[in-house]
């Protein structure tokens, strides 16, 4: 187990390295990038100015090795529009995209849990048809269109929630099933087709023999195993949970990180969004590192590996 | 956040009613926007201001700083009018007026000469007089600040001449200095605080003169302020303001329906036109200050450095049904550059009338009877006015293909090389917050501005009498004459001045003004 833990460790380490590389080629292969951090009407001292600030009259290979350093330090650089340090800002913002994040990812549960299992259960049937249409709709409905929709529908027709904003338990139910819808269908759908394989294996078969009650061989013998794929999804549609908040956060002025990217991005504020694509590129990795050590610990399989 | 439940109860309850006579909320979406136009802000019942309550304004993004002399948007300007004054200021029917300064004077070309009010304080109790002043302009013109706003750049310092007086002297003369002063650039800021507490904690702090006080900043939350009982001018009606970032419009309209928001700022006129009808909510529709213009290349070889041309163009471009068309009447037609609040405006002036028939005899006695090819660019936001007119053109034989690019890029383009990359037309807005005639024109006319692709040196001339002489009358002429010109010359295809378009609360009693900067003072909750 250990040194399972200890060779997904060194390979997110990889990745993130490869990652924070990349960014910082792409801020060079298009041109000075002292060009986009300016107004249009700047002046060359100004440009000098800011070229020494930056480091970017220095050979390459300098920059790169006070680029890594830096981000060794957590240094992400300074955001231009709000003339504070990248980092603080982001963290700022974090909270609440997790908070989204998480809430989405508890409705995406509860729903797709139950139905993914019923499903599977009456497969065939027209309960099977009708759940699964459903699902479709979830997967197929634009996070922009049903954020609106539930924004029209629950906090104008008949207001139980708040239209936008965050604060109370209750203004995170709306954004949490427009986040939520995607993972929600996602999840069910490979719910059913996980547990519908592991139904027809011989020990399911065997505790049936047994005399265990349907629901008892379901929760207890069957899930165990059909869960496995899904925790991986889980992962990774934790990952784009935080990163995919972008349209739903606009949609519900939620004051969190996918917010501040796009405001970042009509505002031009390159290092602020330099920034944002290495934490979002960390949190990523850092998560899937855990859903994999999550499933190193349900499934001896892998450990053996 | 306001009392979201009691309006969401009593909003289900009308609503109901309402839409069951549907007429009668048809006659409200017609009847309320007309008593608004004619500035009166007594519609729903009981329109005595009264003291208390809440407003909860949205804009559609967040606020950067707190520093009124680093911030460079609108966004922080609406959100720091409400926490700071300005020197001087502009009232609900845009007229000049004083505010920290009573009176002011030129003592020569280069010198203003303000007289400062008695008694005003700071939030922190620090005292407001003429080292405040000198103090303000010297921290905006530092560099160290690297403050975004420019106004002031022929500013050198401030003579403190006693405690009340102080004398504001530039490099060159500028007539419109004490119009400049009501904007940021005349903003006062407290000496003794931020030397204490320092710029960044300024910026996260803030402490003004202004009728609201700082109370709490959640970055992308809110910002939220509290009525300040010792301001100067009086106690402002509202207890407290609270203004927030909503992006998404039909968000913001939706809030604004279900009572979580008072005011809505920062829609266009179609984003706005979705709040029509809902009961509880009115659109107030404000003559703004920006003008819209389509720029033209007089200066490369092409049909455009012909004349007739550029009038033939004029005479085929129909902005009253621009105006009626594609912006549902909330804008007016203009005769050149400058609106009709502005100083200078000749309003003898009338605008090119719609006439095919001589649109095109001027193409064809310019050689062009068969039209021409040509490009039209334009930002995202105004593309439907740009194919508009690009239609129209195609009546005289003129073939215009459009070119759309997002806000940003069209911006840093139209500001680098004159525009060049942008073709030989582009649709381009401006406002002159000074409201005064020269700042609509100044990086335009002259031949050695920044955007300009003009030359002409009698315009050249008459561009350096209205901004170098501080007499009124004589910049009178000035403007006349330059305004016959640009008519004449036809640099431009004139369009019109676009009208702010509000959706707020019935319980909201407030007259915005022309240049779109919400200060709440006068405000107040029905």
């Amino acid at each position: 187990m250990g040194r399972f833990l200890l060779t997904r460790v060194l390979q997110a380490i990889l990745v993130l390295f490869c990652v924070a590389t990349v960014v910082f080629f792409l801020d060079r292969v298009t041109g000075n990038p002292v060009a986009v951090l300016l107004p249009p009407n700047a002046t060359v001292a100004q440009e000098h100015h800011l070229e020494t600030q930056l480091g970017l009259n220095q050979p390459l290979i300098v920059q790169y090795r006070i680029f890594m350093t830096g981000l060794l330090h957590l240094n992400l650089g300074q955001s231009i529009y709000y003339q504070q340090p990248a980092l603080s800002i982001i963290l700022q913002r974090f909270p609440a995209t997790v908070e989204l994040a998480c809430g989405a990812l508890v409705f995406a549960l509860i729903v797709s849990i139950p139905l993914g299992t019923l499903a599977a259960v009456k497969r065939g049937s027209a309960q099977d048809r009708i759940l699964m249409s459903i699902v479709l709709l979830g997967q197929c409905a634009p996070t922009f269109w049903l954020g609106i929709v539930l924004i029209l529908v629950f906090a104008i027709v008949v207001p139980i929630f708040p239209a936008s904003g965050i604060g109370g338990p209750t203004n995170l139910i709306l954004p949490s099933i427009t986040l939520g819808a995607y993972s929600m269908a996602v999840i069910a759908r490979l719910l059913r087709s996980s547990l519908l394989e592991v139904l027809g294996e011989d020990y399911i078969r065997t505790a049936r023999a047994k005399g265990r009650s349907s629901f008892g061989v379901i929760t207890f013998h069957a899930m165990r195993n059909a869960l496995l794929p899904v925790t991986t999804v889980v992962g990774l549609e934790v990952g784009s949970l935080l990163g995919g908040a972008i349209l739903t956060e606009t949609v519900f002025a939620w004051p969190g990180l996918g917010q501040l990217t796009v405001q970042a991005i009509k505002d031009r504020d390159f290092p602020l969004v330099q920034a944002i694509v290495l934490f979002f590129a960390t949190t990523f990795v850092v998560v899937n590192l855990f859903v994999d050590g999550l499933y190193a610990l349900i499934d001896p399989r892998v450990r053996r590996q | 956040m306001g009392t979201p439940g009691r309006g969401r109860l009593n909003g289900l309850t009308r609503r109901d009613f309402l839409r069951r006579t549907g007429a009668v909320a048809g006659a409200l979406g017609v009847v309320t926007p007309l008593l608004a136009a004619c500035g009166s802000t007594a519609v729903s019942g009981s329109s005595k201001p009264r003291y208390g309550g809440t407003l909860t304004m949205s804009q559609p993004a967040a606020a950067l700083t707190m520093d009124p002399q680093k911030q460079g948007d609108v966004t922080d300007m609406n959100i720091l009018i409400n926490m700071f004054d300005c020197l001087t200021t502009r009232d609900a029917h845009n007229r000049l007026q004083p505010q920290l300064a009573t009176s002011w004077e030129s003592t020569n070309s280069t010198t203003w000469r303000f007289h400062l009010r008695k008694g005003v304080k700071f939030h922190n109790g620090e005292p407001f007089n003429a080292n405040v002043v000198k103090y303000s302009i010297e921290r905006l013109r530092n560099p160290q600040t690297q403050s975004p706003i420019v106004e002031f750049i022929h500013v050198t310092g401030v003579n403190v001449i006693d405690e009340y007086t102080a004398d504001i002297v530039s490099d060159q003369p500028n007539p419109i200095l004490p119009a400049q002063s009501a904007l940021f650039d005349g903003v006062m800021v407290p000496p003794q605080y931020i030397q204490q507490v320092g710029d960044a904690a300024f910026a996260k702090n803030p402490v003004g003169t202004g009728p609201f006080k700082f109370d709490s900043w959640r970055p992308g939350v809110q910002v939220a302020m509290k009525g300040n009982h010792q301001y100067w001018a009086g106690r402002p009606y509202l207890e407290n303001l609270v203004i927030k970032p909503v992006p998404d419009a039909a968000t913001s309209v939706a809030s604004l329906e279900s009572g979580q928001l008072d005011i809505v700022q920062g829609l266009s006129s179609a984003e706005a036109a979705q709040a029509q009808g809902s009961s509880g909510v009115r659109i107030r529709n404000v003559p703004g200050i920006r003008v819209y213009f389509v720029l033209l290349d007089t200066i490369s070889p092409g049909p455009l450095h012909d004349r007739r041309v550029r009038q033939a163009l004029n005479y085929a471009v129909d902005v009253p049904a621009i105006i009626k068309g594609v912006l549902r009447g909330e804008a007016s037609q203009v005769a050149t550059l400058i609106p009709h609040q502005a100083f200078g405006l000749d309003n003898s002036l009338k605008p090119y009338e719609h006439n095919l028939s001589k649109a095109k005899q001027l193409l064809s006695a310019a050689g062009y009877a068969d039209g021409f090819t040509t490009q039209l660019s334009s930002a995202s936001t105004n593309s439907d006015v740009a194919q508009a007119i690009a239609g129209q053109l195609s009546h005289i034989g003129v073939k215009v293909t459009t070119r759309v690019y997002d806000a940003q890029t069209f911006g840093a383009l139209a500001k680098d090389n004159h525009g060049s990359a942008l073709g030989p037309m582009y649709l381009q807005g401006n406002s002159g917050w000074t409201l005064d005639g020269e700042s609509y024109l100044q990086s335009l006319i002259r031949s050695d501005r920044r955007s300009s692709r003009y030359n002409n040196p009698t315009a050249d001339h008459l561009i350096d009498v209205e901004e170098g002489s501080v007499t009124s009358s004589d910049r009178t002429k000035a403007f006349t004459q330059l305004q016959q010109l640009l008519k004449d010359d036809a640099p431009f295809i004139y369009l019109y001045q676009q009208n702010l378009v509000l959706p707020m609360s019935s319980k909201v009693h407030w007259q915005p003004n022309a240049l779109g900067m919400q200060s709440m003072v006068g405000a107040y909750m029905a």
